[in-house]
């Protein structure tokens, strides 16, 4: 029931899925999320928001005008109508990127700053609710501004050259882009109390990004496209729906145009929503599991996408399962990030709940825990990397490529090797940070330090003494500690200008010293974390016990009477 | 106590950064019980409200209502609670009817008359249509209080309800709690404005620098501290804590000590004390009580028909028919005194005691210390 709608939920009939799948859709039309109810009514209200729809409306109208009318003086028709398309759902992707992220931001921190936030929270509704309630507020604000620019995009029609399927395909993305940017503001107004600051810092980071998201997966990877579908024009920005309307249908189809741009909005979608929960949600609360479970799907998933290069393009695959290992190892590195913000075990709450589910052993390994959560991390990301890198060196062999195979295999096996030693020093070292702190974010600021440090500190060193002068290529040795030393390595193997032998040698050992720390910190910060939670569990004991005999010795005088009194009828 | 307790506050402690906010308090609110949590600025009420509320984890201790664990069971105790914070903000483009909608909704209250019957109990039905932008401060208040009660909760956890309310306000305010403890609610509500705790509290629980200095019915703080007042002045023992309420008089020896060296308060009978010292003088000033009466006409005449009554110490007539009495005593002595004069003909038009005793029990127990 539905006291904003009016409408009623009546009870399923039956048990059969079909009645149950037939109420809990008519739940949805008769009993919609609260929040989004009383979003839209507030909104309703709001007498600017007709205002500036139709102001960008306007203004998006004038613009497409004039770029057709300047187009259409010295170029023919149906190039005009390209132009138009392209301008048209540019500036739309910005306008999705930009308003989507700015409106959801300004949701969560807006109950927050305006005191509301605990008068909901407090109805018991839940934090995966609000944030579906938020989501679908902001979604149907910015659908609002594309089904106002809709007739303006429909403009290239009138000089032909696009397909209709092209601009709905386009429709289609940009509504997937919505999802997308609507998830990003949202897990950012999550994070803050106050709505100028979570609007700030959202536009701070979704203008640069969308941005850059525009140039390298618009511009840049339409040339990629055009190699692999010539009837997909390069340097346009706005290829992908062109390449559904235009691509050969085939494996590369689905991979690239359907599997993969899934799997890529998502994959992020999911795991915004997930911080969005995470950040609502108490101290005591489970807020690990549905992150472990995102990492648990997207971790084997993005080892699966970046084999799919390698495995689907014709020529040598060594560099395409390279970059797919630098993906994961890139994953791994950000899972870090995210795990160290665990808490070092589970709390009493998320226990007892454990207890009354009976849950089970994988539940409670995917629950809080930090060890748990880096000891995933390393299992599946190891898991990841080795898988990569066994395919990547089969495909070298047996890719129809048998020249320089073996050299190719060595570059993988030399990459992979490095990025799974590192890998297991960021864990040991962001766990052992964990333990170290009361708080996630100082481990998270000397992570990040360290792994600058890291990165760029041997480089560093070998452009402040100069050894680049005075010992020529051999100075690159001292380069060795740092991870992108293994691009090094991969270049000296089958290089005779460098020693390739030393130069593997000096990578792989220091690789190995890498992946010791890693060990020895991992293991340290399991025993502290495990003293931590056994201190703490002892002290819990303790006021257990201590109320426990409270409570006795405050029953006992109310007791001893009844204790009296059937002492003479005993026998 | 029989049954659980409403709210059960045991040991409770709590920390911002280096600084104790609460110093294992200790108290229970019996079910259909106003308790009023008393304390200056900074002593810790908000806290404890707030942990009762389920907003924030205790860092030790135990707080639970009706039985349930705030910390283990946050979302079963948000069904039983309706918290009222102090300063709540508002939904202000919806009309107060869509106000009460949405949180019914959330609450996923079924019963289609609630918002009815709730508008109703707060007297808000002929505004129902209107924004809630548009309303004043006391009407938020009052739909503040329309939300938390459409769950139906058995504890109403209100903090500062009264606070910025003009005095219509305020009484509005007072007669809707006693309309709802008519209805079975146990309510605890904090202030600062004593007079209006001591209309409607049956129990009370003062909190110092984050410390409960005292906690239980007003009567029986109120007859504790009048026996120690006594104690005091002859040189007797103090008498032991309260029996049956978790009280701690603010003597110093409360405990700083960790938790296992808790022990409850001991269940001895309460000491007769006498009157006046030893010697048979009466007890010194601290006992002594002023109660104010304004009369019809002079009230010098009046003077002699008190003067030298037994508790009596002395008596002042002032303008206006304003009279003064000092005496020793309680309630029944005032009620003997009123109906004296109205047999000897004086015709009373008002009686005022000496200060509210809440007020007095809280100068008493409290330092005015800050933290």
């Amino acid at each position: 029931m539905s006291l904003q709608t009016g409408r009623s939920s009546l009870p399923p009939p039956s048990s059969r899925r079909i009645d149950l799948a037939r109420t809990r859709l008519r739940g949805l039309r008769d009993d919609p999320n609260p929040v989004w109810m009383r979003e839209l009514r507030q909104a309703a209200r709001l007498q600017r928001t007709p205002i500036i729809l139709a102001v960008v409306t306007g203004m998006m109208t004038l613009l497409m005008a004039s770029v057709g009318g300047v187009a259409s003086t010295s170029t023919e028709p149906a190039k005009v109508g390209i132009a138009l398309y392209h301008t048209f759902f540019s500036i739309a992707f910005f306008v999705v990127t930009w308003i989507g992220p700015t409106v959801a931001a300004s949701t969560i921190a807006s109950e927050r700053s305006g005191r509301t936030w605990e008068a909901l929270l407090l109805t018991g509704i839940g934090a995966p609710a609000i944030a579906r309630g938020k989501l679908l507020a902001s979604l149907t604000y910015v659908g609002l501004y594309i089904v106002m620019l809709a007739p303006v995009g429909a403009l290239p029609f009138l000089f032909g050259g696009v397909a209709a399927t092209e601009v709905l395909a386009a429709f289609a993305l940009l509504g997937l882009f919505a999802v997308l940017s609507v998830a990003f503001g949202l897990s950012m107004s999550s994070k803050f109390t106050s709505n100028a600051a979570a609007v700030g810092v959202t536009l701070l980071i979704a203008v640069p990004l969308s941005i850059v998201a525009y140039l390298l997966l618009g511009v840049a990877l339409s040339f990629g496209a055009h190699e692999l579908w010539p009837g997909v024009p390069g340097g346009p920005p706005v290829w992908l729906p062109t390449a559904y309307a235009r691509a050969d249908f085939g494996a590369e189809y689905l991979v690239f145009l359907v599997a993969v741009p899934v799997v890529l909005v998502l994959l992020p979608a999911w795991f915004l929503y997930e911080v969005t929960i995470a950040n609502m949600a108490g101290v005591s609360d489970d807020r690990s599991s549905g992150l472990r479970r995102w990492f648990l799907v997207c971790l084997p998933l993005l080892s699966l996408a970046g084999l799919a290069p390698a495995a689907a393009l014709p020529g040598n695959s060594a560099p395409y399962t390279v970059v797919g290992l630098g993906l994961v190892s890139l994953m791994c590195g950000f899972a870090v990030f995210v795990f160290v913000g665990e808490p070092l075990g589970p709390s009493r709450r998320v226990e007892v709940h454990w207890e009354r589910e009976r849950a089970s052993r994988l539940r409670r390994f995917l629950g809080p825990g930090l060890i748990r959560a880096m000891s995933l991390l390393l299992l599946l990301g190891l898991a990841g990397l080795a898988l990569e890198s066994a395919v990547g060196v089969a495909l070298a062999f047996f890719g129809g490529r048998s020249a320089g195979a073996p050299d190719d295999a060595l570059r993988i096996a030399s990459f992979a090797g490095y990025a799974m030693c590192f890998t297991v020093f960021l864990a040991g070292l962001g766990a052992w940070l964990r333990a170290r702190s009361l708080s996630a974010s100082s481990p998270r600021v000397v992570l990040a330090g360290a792994l600058f440090l890291s990165m760029a500190g041997p480089w560093i060193l070998t452009a402040i003494f100069g050894l680049f002068a005075s010992h020529g290529k051999d100075a690159l040795l001292v380069a060795a500690p740092s991870p992108t030393f293994v691009f090094v390595m991969m270049k000296a193997i089958g290089d005779p200008s460098l020693d390739a032998t030393f130069t593997l040698i000096a990578g792989g050992a220091c690789a190995a010293g890498w992946a010791l720390i890693g060990v020895a910190l991992f293991a340290a910060a399991a025993r502290r974390a495990r003293r931590t939670v056994r201190a703490h569990e002892d002290a819990m004991s303790r006021l257990e016990n201590a109320l426990r005999e409270e409570d006795e010795a405050r029953d006992a005088p109310a007791a001893e009477p009844t204790t009296a009194a059937a002492a003479p009828g005993e026998p | 106590m029989t049954g659980v307790p409403a709210i059960r506050v045991r040991h409770l402690w709590h920390r911002y950064a280096a600084m104790d906010v609460l110093r294992d308090v200790d108290f229970e609110v019996g079910s259909g019980e106003i308790f009023g949590f008393i304390g200056p600025n900074g002593a810790g009420k908000t806290t404890t409200i707030r942990i009762i509320a389920t907003l924030i984890e205790p860092m030790a201790g135990r707080v639970e209502v009706d039985g349930v664990d705030v910390a283990l069971e946050p979302e079963r105790v948000r069904r039983l609670i309706g918290y009222m914070p102090d300063h709540a903000g508002v939904y202000e483009r919806i009309t107060i009817r869509e106000y009460l909608e949405f949180f019914a909704d959330a609450f996923r209250v079924t019963e289609p008359t609630v918002v009815d019957a709730v508008l109703e109990l707060t007297e808000l039905r002929n505004l129902q249509d209107r924004l809630v932008a548009a309303l004043s401060k006391g009407m938020r208040q009052r739909l503040q209080l329309a939300r938390i009660l459409l769950h139906d909760p058995k504890v109403l956890v209100l903090d500062e309800p009264a606070s910025d309310l003009d005095p219509r306000a305020r009484i509005e305010m007072r007669d809707l709690l006693l309309e709802l403890r008519e209805l079975g609610k146990t309510v605890l509500l904090s202030s600062h404005i004593l007079t209006e705790l001591s209309d409607v509290c049956t129990s009370i629980g003062i909190l110092e620098k984050g410390r409960l200095v005292i906690a239980g019915p007003i009567g029986e703080i109120s007859q504790r501290l009048e026996s120690r007042r006594m104690a005091e002045a002859i040189g007797a023992p103090a008498p032991p804590p309260l029996v049956g309420v978790s009280a701690q008089l603010a003597t110093g020896a409360a405990s700083e000590a960790s938790l296992p060296h808790l022990a409850p308060p001991a269940a001895t009978p309460e000491p007769t004390l006498p009157t006046t010292t030893a010697g048979g003088a009466p007890l010194p000033g601290a006992t002594r009580k002023r109660l104010r009466l304004r009369v019809l006409g002079d009230a010098h005449p009046v003077v002699p028909l008190i003067a030298g009554g037994g508790g009596v110490h002395s008596v002042e007539a002032g303008s206006a028919g304003q009279l003064t009495i000092y005496y020793t005593g309680d309630d029944r002595f005032v009620a003997e005194v009123v109906r004296h004069l109205v047999s000897q003909g004086v015709g009373i038009v008002a009686v005022e005691p000496e200060r509210n005793e809440l007020e007095r029990i809280f100068l008493e127990v409290t330092r005015g210390d800050l933290q």
